[in-house]
């Protein structure tokens, strides 16, 4: 199938790409651009391990056409870091063990940076509604909540 | 507790970093130049003869470069265990829905899987065999008419279904039912379960120009996939290299060979590297799930409560091929309790579904569930506290083990002490809510085990072991190193490895990397650190029992600015007579170590729905010591949820005509999420095993055994309905307050009968 011109910012780099029309933004982040950091654990919209900001909002991008994001902005995992410093959530991460084989890890993170944008106090259970639709099979997400939370009090104690 | 620099601190694990940033690379993350994409055809047939295939349509798509099946194979059967069973692609016959027969190797995705649509298979239809109580019966359909003809067949009893056969039996159970004051018997039934690791199988294959195949795999066990590989392709085993990528989650089902031979064909075919990664549909429909259990358990017991004999039965569904093996569920048969005469049996039975895989010690989860659902049943008939019951028969220092061992020194009793301060039992709830318990037990896994320790010149080491890290595993590793050679962590290189670098080790599952594997990591170091000693003492001109190692140097005790730091001494031994500080070890297997686990759930029940709510959940084991106690939580968290999802939502279904699976997505099968779970207890007790690394054990099964049982106890003591099938759904619990049926079929008639082919009086 013939490819189409994309145009897309991601990670604060403007991109200028030729998609199928049939690619999921996902599929494209991974194939086009080589950004490996988000995973597809089922391309169905269930598992949330494909997790990116599009726009200011989280969304499972296995179930976004790459073509609908055209002039849109995403970022990914890869774009939290800056080369001195961790995210918080990432940092957070790390620290309280919100870890194991990892593969849940990038969409969780990028569910959690989602909601502290929106909410920078959530309480516990609104961090477990924002991580509602993230399956992780590993951390039995205890750990994980916890350090949500971590990153939620030092990022408020920035400001 | 022994004082520790390393151990028992949460340090960050060793690949945290590549993780949050998302740089770890695991098999589907690599991209290599001209690489092509396999995809797999699999059967539409549960039982069937495979009269023709025509990939001609499929060969002349365009973009398409290769189309195999199991002709293009060499003719040779490979099996999980002794029996060889099963070919890698099926050849003549399919045995269950899904079974890959072909295999394509396309320029993209999208045009491997135009070109499977486009491949004709003639079958002619054969009589499928779902049930395996069906299996068992004489007169069944048979799913392996050639089975004695296999290679390492050794047993089958009327009906040919009947693949396996694992029995342990001690004293004189007949004699001892007929003396016991009371005698309970009751049948359990478990549901399939899907391992719902969220990394799906992935892998690169790619044909060298030397001939040479390399293979970039998800998986657990590198070794064992190499070698099963270079069994289905006829190929000498040192042609093979396997990289064992990231692994996003295996619970045992990556711990054999799963489709690495397709794109590995096609790679030789095409001269290109060739990619596959599953999608969730075949993760749930081709690589082997649990599938369901049956248990049934007979139990003598004196008026005072002591148990004095235990008979159980497993029947065990294998699917279309022995996959994982035989069940180890029975050995667990008697739970951590001392019981002096018993018979265990499992039998394992062909059907036409796909074939069983492992799963976190596989089959003692529902044994568990069985055996602490039938003691809490006694406890309660005899009118004792089921936790007092439980005390009465533990199994203790001193006694003998099912497996015939005696039983070293562990921490069982500490774990339900603090269970039962935790919780403050025995304990009232008000109405529809209850409280339940279960112990649990798992001995620490062993088996072949290497490590290799070099000293660099800046004081680092590096570490090279050829275990894959799952759930931590090389942060444990690596956490070992340090604490032995007395420096800090990071400044332990853990290897990346692959079969050509690394020494053979046995694969990463049972809970034994960090008791075996650790062991191999603890004794090099040793040999490392007495290496150093001795060149130390030779350069400052001291006996070698005059040093110790710490902080990064060897100093003279009794003068310790006297010293060499581990820098120096690696740069002082690369010209030394006995040349470059390496310490080496290597192990088969260690002493038996058991491993205790006291878990309770508190629910409430919904008398109008049926509906189980999960309020509480505790759990304490005895983990030796906590090689990074952060970690060691977080295996016990992750456990206990899975163990949870097995209790209440979890269940693979299989249709009752085809076997096909009927919910093959995370939509379909229910795995649980954050809102669904309380907050967990974890509590962890620390009686050191005598032979682990520092005294550690085993930590990752047993989380996952409780839930099932606790809940189930729970569920009884809150509304006194007792479920003996899971998932312990809202629709069986109505069902049961209601009054409607018993919710297990009674298998006596199936019991008979193996009796009699085993010769027993029945
Ligand atoms: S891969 Fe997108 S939700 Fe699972
Ligand atoms: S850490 Fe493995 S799935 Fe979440």
């Amino acid at each position: 199938m013939n490819k189409q011109p994309l145009a897309i910012t991601v990670n604060g780099h403007e991109r200028q790409i030729f998609v199928a029309p049939y690619y999921s933004l996902l599929d494209t982040l991974r194939d086009e651009l080589r950004l490996t950091g988000t995973k597809k654990g089922c391309d169905e919209g269930d598992c949330g391990a494909c997790t990116v900001i599009l726009d200011g909002k989280p969304v499972t991008s296995c179930l976004v056409l790459a073509m609908s994001a055209q002039g849109s902005d995403v970022t990914t995992v890869e774009g939290l870091a800056t080369p001195d410093a961790l995210h918080p959530v990432q940092q957070a991460f790390i620290e309280r063990g919100g870890l194991q084989c990892g593969y849940c890890t990038p969409g969780l993170i990028m569910a959690a940076v989602g909601l502290l944008q929106d909410n920078p106090r959530p309480s516990a259970e609104e961090v477990k509604f924002a991580i509602g639709g993230n399956l992780c099979r590993c951390t039995g997400y205890t750990k994980v909540v916890e350090a949500i939370l971590l990153a939620a009090d030092r990022m408020a104690s920035q400001c | 507790m022994a004082t520790f620099k390393v151990l028992e601190q949460n340090n960050p694990r060793v690949d945290a970093w590549e993780k949050v940033t998302g740089r770890a690379t695991y098999a589907g993350d690599v991209y290599l130049p001209g690489m092509l994409m396999c995809k797999t055809l699999g059967s539409s047939r549960s039982h069937a003869r495979i009269v023709s295939i025509d990939t001609s349509r499929a060969q002349a798509l365009p973009g398409v470069r290769a189309v195999i099946t199991g002709v293009d194979f060499p003719e040779i059967r490979f099996g999980s265990g002794a029996l060889k069973d099963r070919y890698i692609m099926a050849r003549d016959k399919v045995y269950y829905i899904g079974e890959p027969v072909a295999a394509v190797a396309a320029e993209d995705e999208i045009t491997a899987e135009e070109a499977l649509a486009l491949i004709d298979v003639q079958y002619e239809d054969l009589e499928p065999v779902v049930d395996p109580l069906t299996a068992l019966r004489a007169g069944s359909p048979s799913v392996h008419p050639d089975l004695e003809s296999y290679e390492g067949y050794g047993f089958t009893i009327e009906g040919g279904n009947i693949c396996t056969l694992l029995d342990a039996d001690r004293g004189d159970v007949e004699q001892a039912f007929q003396d016991a004051d009371h005698v309970f018997e009751d049948t359990f039934r478990s549901q399939g379960i899907n391992q719902g690791f969220l990394e799906p199988m992935a892998c690169v294959a790619n044909v060298e120009a030397n001939g040479r195949l390399t293979v970039w795999a998800s998986t657990q066990g590198p070794y064992q996939v190499r070698a099963q590989l270079a069994s289905v392709l006829d190929m000498p085993l040192s042609n093979i290299k396997v990289i064992p990528m990231e692994l996003g989650g295996g619970f045992g089902a990556k711990l054999r060979l799963a489709f690495e031979a397709f794109p590995s064909l096609l790679s030789m075919k095409t001269g290109s590297p060739v990619k596959l990664i599953n999608n969730r549909e075949e993760v749930f429909t081709q690589n082997g799930p649990r599938h369901p259990v049956t248990n049934y358990l007979k139990t003598g017991v004196n008026k005072d409560g002591t148990i004095v004999s235990r008979e159980a039965y497993t029947i065990f569904d294998v699917g279309a091929y022995l996959g994982a093996g035989p069940n180890s569920g029975i050995g667990h048969g008697l739970g951590a309790y001392d019981i002096p005469n018993f018979r265990l049996r499992s039998y394992a039975a062909y059907t036409n579904k796909v074939y069983v895989g492992s799963y976190r010690a596989s089959g003692v989860a529902d044994m568990t569930f069985a055996v602490e659902s039938h003691m809490d049943m006694i406890a309660h008939n005899l009118g004792m506290d089921p936790l007092d019951f439980r005390l009465k028969n533990a199994i203790k220092e001193g006694d003998t083990a099912v497996n015939g061992s005696r039983v070293p020194r562990n921490g069982l009793f500490e774990c339900l002490a603090a269970v039962k301060e935790r919780l403050g039992l025995p304990r009232e709830l008000p109405e529809g809510h209850g409280v339940g318990i279960a112990l649990c037990e798992w001995r620490s896994g062993t088996g072949p085990s290497t490590a290799s320790i070099s000293v660099n010149e800046d004081g680092t080491v590096s570490l090279l072991t050829g275990s894959v890290d799952i759930s931590g595993s090389d942060t444990s590793l690596a956490s070992i190193a340090a604490e032995s050679l007395g420096i800090a962590m990071d400044q332990v290189i853990v290897a990346r490895r692959d079969t050509d670098l690394a020494p053979f080790t046995g694969p990463s599952g049972g809970s034994r990397i960090v008791y075996s594997q650790g062991k191999a990591v603890e004794l090099a170091a040793e040999d490392a650190r007495n290496k150093l000693l001795a060149l130390a003492a030779d350069r400052l001109g001291v006996p070698q029992d005059a040093l110790a190692c710490a902080d990064g140097s060897v100093y003279v005790q009794d003068n310790p600015p006297q010293s060499l730091t581990l820098g120096q001494l690696a740069a002082m031994s690369v010209t030394s007579r006995s040349g470059p500080i390496v310490g080496n070890a290597s192990l088969s297997t260690l002493p038996y170590a058991p491993v205790f686990s006291a878990q309770a759930a508190e629910v409430q029940v919904d008398r109008d729905t049926g509906q189980v709510k999960l309020t509480r959940y505790v759990q304490c084991q005895d983990v030796g010591v906590a090689i990074n106690p952060m970690a060691v939580e977080g295996q016990l968290e992750g456990g206990a949820v899975q163990g949870i999802g097995r209790a209440l939502t979890e269940d693979m279904q299989f249709d009752p005509e085809t076997g096909a699976v009927r919910n093959p997505s995370f939509a379909s099968y229910l795995m649980p999420l954050a809102l669904d779970l309380p907050e967990l207890e974890t509590l962890l007790v620390r009686v050191p095993s005598e032979d682990g690394p520092f005294g550690a054990r085993a930590v990752a099964e047993p989380p996952g055994f409780g839930p099932p049982a606790a809940i189930a106890n729970a569920i009884y003591d809150a509304v006194g309905v007792r479920i003996r099938e899971l998932p312990l759904s809202g629709e069986r619990v109505l069902a049961a307050l209601r009054g409607e049926g018993n919710d297990v079929a009674y298998i006596g008639d199936e019991l008979q009968e193996l009796k009699r082919a085993e010769g027993l009086a029945v």
